[in-house]
């Protein structure tokens, strides 16, 4: 029993994980679209219209593979969740059927519009298409959230005799106290990814002496979008977030911060330390005292329960794990403000598009936005742990019986080899696209 | 829970027939990029949309048993959309930009 529900969270572990490359840019890179044609609109800079343009190319190749890597997501409901399913089927059914026919539709429809339909439309239309994308894919992302958000702290149900959990309040979905703080959350840390990978494009065509013109905007765009979005995910969204954290799932809260003892007067907030999970403490511990309650409750001596206020079963079943992963979404956001503020100061004293250093760092840079939004989710998932639905659901309750641990590993393995292929046709296709660069447009 | 598996390979194969499709007709040719994703939305929307005729790959895996015929009827079926996806875009965009 052990083997499966390892082998089923770590296949699903694996999937979401490799999807979530995709939608992660395209929300975000959506907005940029639409402030660049929206810019190309007020000012008829034909360089605006163009860069638009190409990173729509961009985003239909993360969208396109968004749209395969999905695909297994929607199976594994069925396949390995089937339990899942069956018991919830009647609330996640409503938001993620939402999700695919009002958003996807809207996505995938007016993207397709965006790229031919330019001259037919007109500008203003083009652009409206363009919004309607953004709109789509952010929707998309509210509907998810709405999903995880129900999972995360459940409301508007009732439980039938049988187990099943049925709506009872359709409007409680969207009303939920989780949800707007983890959606505005999330897609701020997708305007962080997207705003890295266009600063780090233009930083490669200026670092190659390559379409300079664009290099610089994308530059600009990405470095003065980067830090606004940088700053808004640490707050108001990120702390707001963990309030609803410390307030809905105290164990969780706990383990996240790694508060081993509940202190007797303000908690200290924890920012270098290793988990040390026989003798239930920090080792190597460096932490500031009083931050952390006065972070979460404005009070420097607020007490803050600790891991030893709860019993075993409801501690998150992997703390090292969520520890990590929370420190690095933290330590990596930290770290995206300094290098934003360091390039938006160059750009003032028009010193960026020459201080090399900094353009290679930026280039560099790109995989770390990834890495962050990914423990960030890391985060959400391992302190629901280990529960499906929280305090309501096991994950050892939600898994398909039938389906043999072997059975998993082997299509495990062959999602590796398949997302193998589909990760170097995706790189090779943004490789391609990134060095025909821009167009300019030919009339 | 090799459907997933089969589902994916379905899309594979839509891409594979897309991007020769271009490649031997050219005037229906995007370059790689968009016929790959014509490729994708053309195999997945024949798959999605005729599937439940009984060669979706629930079908194909019906009870843990591997029907290869059914397999072959997906794979053709995939192809003929990675076909289509590019034929079909192509004329679309052609229309929109006479």
């Amino acid at each position: 029993m052990e083997d499966m529900i390892f082998y089923d969270r770590l296949q699903f572990a694996f999937t979401i994980t490799f999807h979530y490359i995709f939608p992660q840019l395209t929300m975000g890179l959506s907005l940029l679209i639409v402030f660049l044609k929206g810019k190309y609109l007020l000012s008829k800079i034909e360089k605006y219209n163009n860069a638009a343009k190409f990173l729509m190319k961009i985003f239909a190749i993360n969208f396109t593979m968004g749209v395969v890597t999905g695909i297994p997501m929607e199976f594994q409901f069925g396949t390995n969740w089937a339990k899942f399913s069956e018991l919830t089927g009647g609330i996640i059914g409503q938001t993620l059927a939402m999700e695919g026919m009002f958003s996807f539709f809207l996505e995938s429809s007016f993207l397709a519009l965006f790229i031919f339909g330019e001259k037919l439309m007109g500008q203003k239309l083009h652009f409206l298409t363009g919004f309607l994308v953004f709109l789509g894919s952010w929707a998309s992302g509210w509907f998810i959230l709405a999903t995880n958000a129900w999972m995360q702290h459940p409301v508007g149900y009732e439980i039938l005799e049988n187990g099943k959990f049925v709506l009872e309040n359709f409007g409680a979905l969207f009303t939920n106290p989780w949800l707007l703080p983890a959606f505005l959350h999330n897609q701020m840390a997708s305007v962080v990814t997207s705003s890295f990978v266009v600063a780090s494009i233009g930083a490669f065509y200026i670092l190659r002496n390559k379409q300079v013109e664009y290099g610089k905007l994308f530059l600009k765009v990405g470095v003065v979008f980067g830090l606004v979005s940088s700053i808004l995910v640490a707050f108001p969204t990120g702390d707001w977030n963990a309030k609803n954290v410390a307030k809905y799932q105290p164990a969780s809260f706990a383990a996240m911060e790694g508060i081993f003892e509940t202190e007797e007067a303000g908690a200290e907030i924890v920012l270098v330390g290793q988990p040390n999970m026989v003798e239930k403490k920090l080792d190597n511990k460096i932490a500031v005292p009083n931050i952390l309650s006065f972070l979460t409750h404005q009070d420097w001596d607020k007490q803050i329960p600790g891991m030893d206020q709860f019993k075993e079963e409801e501690l998150p079943s992997n703390i090292p794990a969520l520890y990590y992963s929370y420190h690095i979404m933290v330590g990596l956001g930290t770290i995206f403000i300094g290098v934003m503020v360091l390039a938006l100061f160059l750009l003032w004293r028009k010193k960026l598009y020459s201080f090399k250093p900094l353009l290679w760092f930026i280039m560099f840079l790109v995989p770390f936005p990834y890495i962050a939004n990914i423990t960030g989710w890391y985060t959400a998932e391992l302190g629901r742990q280990p529960y499906l639905v929280y305090g309501l659901l096991k994950t050892s309750d939600g898994i398909s019986p039938t389906v043999s641990s072997g059975n998993t590993l082997f299509t495990l393995l062959g999602f590796v080899a398949l997302y193998m292929l589909l990760g170097l046709l995706f790189l090779v296709l943004v490789g391609k696209t990134i060095n025909q660069g821009p167009k300019p447009q030919t009339h | 829970m090799t459907e997933t598996l089969i589902s994916l390979l379905s899309i594979l194969i839509g891409i594979v027939a897309a991007n020769l499709t271009g490649a031997i007709y050219k005037k229906y040719s995007f370059g790689v990029i968009g016929n790959t994703i014509a490729g994708v939305f053309g195999s997945i929307f024949l798959i999605k949309s005729f599937g439940r005729l009984g060669f979706d790959p629930l079908s194909i895996m019906d009870n843990g048993m591997f029907h290869i015929f059914l397999f072959l009827v997906n794979c053709l079926v995939s192809i003929l959309g990675g076909v289509l996806g590019v034929i079909v875009m192509k004329l679309i965009s052609n229309k929109l930009n006479r």
